[in-house]
Order: C-alpha cells, then structure tokens, then sequence
C-alpha cells in the first residue's frame, strides 16, 4: 500500500513539476517563436502567393476575430490594382497540424494561390504537399464556390498518391479558409480600407 | 584449425562437378561474341571500359579480402566476371570513375559484404548496374552517349524510342534483322542478341546454365509483351523489339541464372524466370523505366527465398519438416 | 575523482561510441544525415536532453520507485525533448524545419533512455553529466562524420553551419545521388562500422 502511494505521488509530482516547467518556457518563446515562424514560413508563403505587391503584407498585417479566436490577415494590393487578403487555416494530416496559407482575390472571390506552411509529414511522402507545386496549384484560380475536397469524396482535389491523408489536411484547410473568408468578408474588407 | 572435414552448409546446393574458376571461365567465353562485337562496334572506348571494369574489379576483391585478412579469392575468376558483365552494360563513353565505382560497388557492396561467392543474395552486377543508374542517370542514358558516334543505322535507344513515341511510330526504324545483329545503340556488350543467343545455348548445353530459367524467362518476356502488343499495338511494341534491345537477352542468359540469387528446383526456377519478364515487361510498358531488366530482376532476386520453398515432398515417412 | 569522470567521459568518443559501437539511435543517424550541418544539429540537441535527463534522472534514483521508473524516465526525457523543440523554434528555426519531426522523435531514442537505464540510474550526478556528454559528443560526432561523407559524395559540398557550404567540390564533379537516399544511409553507416572494426582491430 505504501509502495503504491508512493509512486502515485512520485509520478504525479513529476508530471506536475514537469508540466509548469514546459509551460514557463512555452511562455518564455512564445513571442519568438512567433516572430521566426512569420519570418520564416509566413513570409515566403506570403512572397509565393502574391509574388508583386504594391505593399507591404506582412507590415499591413492585422487581426479579426474569427468567433472569438484572432486570425492573422494579410492584405495585399496585387500589381493589376484588385485587392487580395491571405490567411493561414489549419487541418490534421498525418504527423500533427497542416498549416495552409491560402490567398483569395477580394474583387473576384477566387483563390489566388494556396501554400503549405508548417507541417510535420513524412519526409518524401506528405512534404510534398509543400515540396512539389503540382499539388498545391491545383487550387489556384478556383472560384470559392469550388468544393475543394478530395475526388473521391466528390470534390475537384486530386489527391497526390501515397500521401491521402496529408491530401485531405490540406483539403480541409481549404474548405475552412472558404467558410471564414465568406463568413467573414465584410468585416476583412473593412478592415483593409 | 582441423575442423574443416564436415562443413554443414545451407542450400543451395547445386553443383555439377566443375570448380568455380571453370564455370567462370566458361561464362566469360560465352559471353565472347557479343564483346568482340561490341569492341568492333563502338571502338577503343568500349575495349578502354571492359578492361578498366575487369581489372579494376579483380583489384577491388584482392583489396578487400587483404584488408579483412581473409585467403585471396581471385584466382575463382568470380570478380572478373562480375567486371565483365558490369562492362559490358555500361555505355562505350563511361568515364573510368564510373567504371571504377561501378566495380566497387558490385564487388564490395554486392558480394563481399554478404559473405563472398555463394553468399550474395542479390546478383553483385545488377546491384552496381542499379546504383549507378540511380546516381547517374544521364551518364547512362544511351542515347545522350553515343552523340558523336557516326551509325550506319538508327542511332536511337529502341525502348526509349518506343517509351516516348508509341509503337507504331518508331516501328520501320528497328527492322528485326538489325535488332538481331546488333545494329542498335545500346551498351557494349548487350546489343548483339545473335552473338547473346549463341552464347547462351553454349552455356545451357555445357550445362553451365539450367535451360529453365532462360526459357521460362524468354517466355515471360514474349507473352507478356504479346499480351501488351494485342491490347494496343500503336502504343505497345511487340516482343521481338522487346527481347532484342535492351538487356533483355543479356539478363535472360547471363544475369538471371545467377546461382546464388536464382532457385534451385525446377519449378521455383521457371517461376523465377516468367515472373521476371513479367516484371520487365510491366516497368517498360507501365512504369517510368525505359528498360526495367536491372530492377526487374533485383526484384526477382529478392523473392528468390521464397519461391524455392516450393520443393519436391521427401520421400519416406516421418519427414514433416524436410 | 576527476580521473574516473573523465574515463566515464571519453568512453562515450570511442569506446562506446552511439551509433557505430552501441549501434543504437540508428533513426536519426540515417535520416538527417544528409549534411553535416543536420548532424550536428541533431547531435547537439540530443546531447542537451542527454545531459538534463541524465542529471535529474540520477538525482532522482533514490526516490523513483522502481516499478515505474520507465514512466518517470519518459516523462523527464519527454520534459526536455519538448524544452529543446521550443528552444530550436525559438533560435535556430531553419534548422529545426530541417529536422522536423525527428527532434520530437529523440524521445524514443534508445541512446536516451538506454543511458538513463544503464548508467543514471545507478551512478551519481557528476558521472551521470559526464557520461551523458561523453556519449552526446561522440554521438554528435558520429553523426557529422557520417554527414561529411554523404553530403561530399551525394552532394559535392560541405556545411557546417548556417546553410552556406565551406567546401565544394570542383566543377564537373557528378554527385553520387544515391548516397542521399536512404540506403546510401545504410551503406555509409556500414562502410564505416567496418572501417572502426578494422582500425579497432590492430
């Protein structure tokens, strides 16, 4: 009996002790890492989508509520004059989050280009989702009304072979961004103004 | 040490009385006419090649069994064989560091690793051909190979000619007769199909060679393709341009009966042959290769264990697990 | 004193060397070699978790009841993983996209908890640090070394740090691809296990 308390306790206070020293240094980087994640994956996306800006995206950045959860916009004001926002959405592929950079022209209601961002694939399998651009340019100058799930699901996606579930996080990620951009869209227009 | 009188080795078991430095030998005499062919076809380069892969494969061996202390074994001849054949798939044009490589990895990395002759699960040429063709890919394409070469026929890959135009395009420039004399770009020693057929019933009637695996390979080949050339004859190529370009007969005669990587009974050896060409004939026909021999058989090589547990019921009672 | 903390030191370089001796920890010494910088990268980060788990896994010896002492290993070893995940994120974040999934991954490698179980577990803290570091360093180094061969062969360059090459081969030089892929991964690793035999031998 006293064995058993005993590692009940000596377990617990380990976990315990364990989790508030992970949540300290989570806190600590918290706005580091979210400066290097802007620097390094943010802004080449965002330079992948909208290759000529007339602005700066990633200074002009600001935040709206999205149900009470804060999404990161970037507008950006493409060289033929339209207006176009980016925004990143996730979905859950293999290994952990699918981060999707996704662009939709404002004035057209069309996706500009979509990027993967972050994601924890399989090297050579799923990272092709962010590796090889066949992939990713299938969703290039769809309109939103576009069902972007996979075929066999009856959308318009072409999944790339070997990689289905990576080919559906990306697909969720999406179908997400056109549900928050349409739900959205007078107060993201209002806000680029 | 005197405790070499009963060694118990595993299977296979297959000998016919000759020592190995006959069998090799003998390989090396059949695979003559085609050498002497390709040698008088593409030149000094070829002769430059074939030498540089014999030697340099026979040193590698000498090399290796010096630095791990084992008995020198290149009387066998076996590595010399192993730098023939890699010679003789590789283009007139390869520079002697690909050569080199090449024999490095074929004898080292194919045979000597496993355990030496009889060891290897793999045949030791095809696991070099297979390397260097992943490394270097443009090196070994032939058609980029032979540009400054002057033909007096067409001096276009057949397979990769078919792979990219379809059948029908491409089917007056292979008339049968040049494909069977060699009058095809390819790798030294793998174009002359006459030279390679000849060879190999020389083999086969020496017994150097079981019949089964040859025949059943060719067969695989030609029903296969046949299969193929019915379906869509515009796109897919009949089986004689598939069994006289490529490796194809260089595999079926020389590579493929391997002994240490190939069946020992005969049923598992025709398997082993048929699914082969059927391999082949998949990855040229479906697949990205042009001409999946190497692979096609590397495969075939790796399945060998299993095909040969289909074996002949024992004799006798009492043997459930023979 | 300071002689046995060294010995327990420099075993760790030659003698029980990670992947070539113990042959242990082979996941990431065959996937992020590709170049050295990724070596030493991976190295690094798993001799910080080594030394951290190391220390706290012997000053807790006597109070981690053996029953669930894996747990509790796991849990430590998990702590720290995590730390050098953020920590990477936060400093050297090109490196970690290049390492991706494999720096959560050391949690399960075997160097980490085999040297808590064999070595922490049963040794004070000072030689539980030198250890860990001992066999972090030659980890680190085995996994450079590997690196320099595939990314001179397979690539025709070297790097050490920062993604810019401090040598490249001459023009012409035809990389050997394959050793960028996984069995040249196997080969290397190989090539080399014989070469230290061999040297070991004399």
């Amino acid at each position: 009996m006293r064995e058993m308390i005993n590692m009940v306790v000596v377990l617990t206070v380990l976990t315990a002790l364990s989790g508030g020293l992970l949540a300290t240094v989570k806190a600590k980087t918290e706005v580091q890492i979210e400066n290097q994640v802007l620097k390094f994956q943010k802004a080449p996306a965002i330079k992948g989508i909208f290759p000529e800006t007339t602005n700066d995206p990633l200074a002009e950045r600001f935040m709206i509520d999205n149900e009470g959860v804060p999404l990161q916009v970037f507008p950006g004001k493409l060289s033929d004059g339209s207006k176009a926002v980016a925004f990143e959405t996730k979905g859950t592929g293999f290994g952990g989050a699918v981060g999707l950079m996704v662009g939709i022209n404002v004035d057209t209601d069309t996706i500009v280009e979509v990027r993967v961002t972050t994601h924890s694939e399989t090297p050579g399998i799923g990272s092709r989702a962010k590796d090889d651009p066949s992939f990713a340019s299938q969703f290039s100058g769809k309109g939103l009304d576009t069902n972007f799930s996979m075929k066999a699901d009856g959308g318009a996606v072409d999944a790339m072979s070997g990689a289905t579930v990576t080919s559906k996080a990306v697909s969720v990620a999406a179908n997400q961004a056109k549900e928050i951009y349409q739900k959205l869209k007078p107060e993201i227009v209002k806000q680029m103004n | 040490m005197n405790n070499n009188k009963l060694i118990v080795s595993h299977a296979p078991f297959w000998h016919d009385g000759d020592s190995l430095f006959t069998l090799n030998l003998n390989l090396m005499i059949a695979a003559l006419p085609a050498v002497i062919f390709g040698l008088v076809q593409f030149g000094m380069p070829a002769l430059g090649v074939l030498a540089l892969s014999l030697s340099s494969a026979m040193v590698w061996e000498y090399v290796i069994t010096l630095l791990s202390g084992k008995k020198a074994s290149i009387h066998d001849l076996d590595s010399a064989v192993i730098g023939l054949f890699l010679g003789m798939m590789l283009p007139a044009t390869a520079p002697w560091w690909l050569v080199i490589t090449g024999t490095f990895l074929a004898v080292v990395i194919g045979k000597i690793i496993f355990g030496g002759i009889g060891a290897n699960p793999f045949n030791p040429t095809l696991i070099g051909m297979a390397i260097l063709a992943l490394s270097w890919t443009t090196l070994l394409d032939f058609d980029a190979a032979y540009v400054n070469y002057d033909f007096d026929f067409t001096a276009l890959v057949p397979l990769a000619a078919v792979k990219a135009k379809g059948a029908l395009a491409v089917s007056d420039l292979f008339p049968l007769n040049d494909l069977m004399m060699g009058k095809q770009v390819g790798a030294i020693g793998t174009t002359f199909g006459l030279g390679l057929v000849i060879g190999g019933i020389y083999l086969i009637l020496r017994g150097f060679v079981r019949w089964e695996i040859p025949v059943s390979f060719i067969i695989g080949i030609v029903f296969t393709a046949l299969c193929f050339n019915l379906a869509n004859p515009d796109k897919y190529a009949g089986p004689m341009i598939h069994l006289f370009s490529g490796y194809t007969l260089f595999g079926a005669f020389f590579l493929a009966p391997e002994n240490s990587s190939s069946p020992v009974n005969r049923i598992p050896m025709l398997i082993f042959g048929f699914c082969a060409g059927l391999i082949i004939l998949l990855m040229r026909n479906i697949g990205v290769y042009e001409d999946g021999t190497v692979l096609g058989i590397l495969l075939l090589n790796l399945v060998n264990p299993l095909i040969d547990t289909i074996r002949p019921k024992a004799l006798g009672k009492g043997v459930n697990h023979a | 004193m300071a002689q046995s903390l060294a010995k327990e030191f420099t075993k760790g370089l030659w003698a029980e060397i990670p992947p070539f001796r113990l042959v242990l920890g082979l996941c990431p010494t065959l996937a992020v070699t590709k170049s050295v910088e990724n070596g030493i990268g991976m190295g690094i980060a798993t001799t910080f978790v080594l030394v951290f788990s190391n220390l706290l896994i012997s000053l807790l010896r006597n109070i981690i009841p053996s029953k669930v002492r894996i747990a509790c290993y796991i849990v430590i070893v998990a702590t720290f993983v995590t730390i050098v995940e953020l920590l990477m994120q936060a400093y050297t974040y090109e490196l970690f996209l290049k390492l991706g999934i494999f720096i959560p991954l050391i949690v399960v490698n075997c160097i980490v908890l085999g040297r808590a179980e064999a070595f922490a577990n049963k040794n004070g803290p000072l030689p539980s640090v030198a250890d860990g570091l001992g066999i972090g360093m030659g980890f680190t180094l085995s996994l450079a070394a590997l690196g320099a061969v595939r990314e001179l062969l397979g690539n025709g360059t070297l790097t050490i740090w920062g993604g810019t090459p401090i040598f490249e081969m001459a023009e012409g030089f035809l990389p050997f691809r394959f050793m960028l892929e996984a069995p040249g991964a196997f080969i290397g690793l190989g090539l080399m296990l014989c070469l230290m035999n061999l040297i070991g031998k004399k």
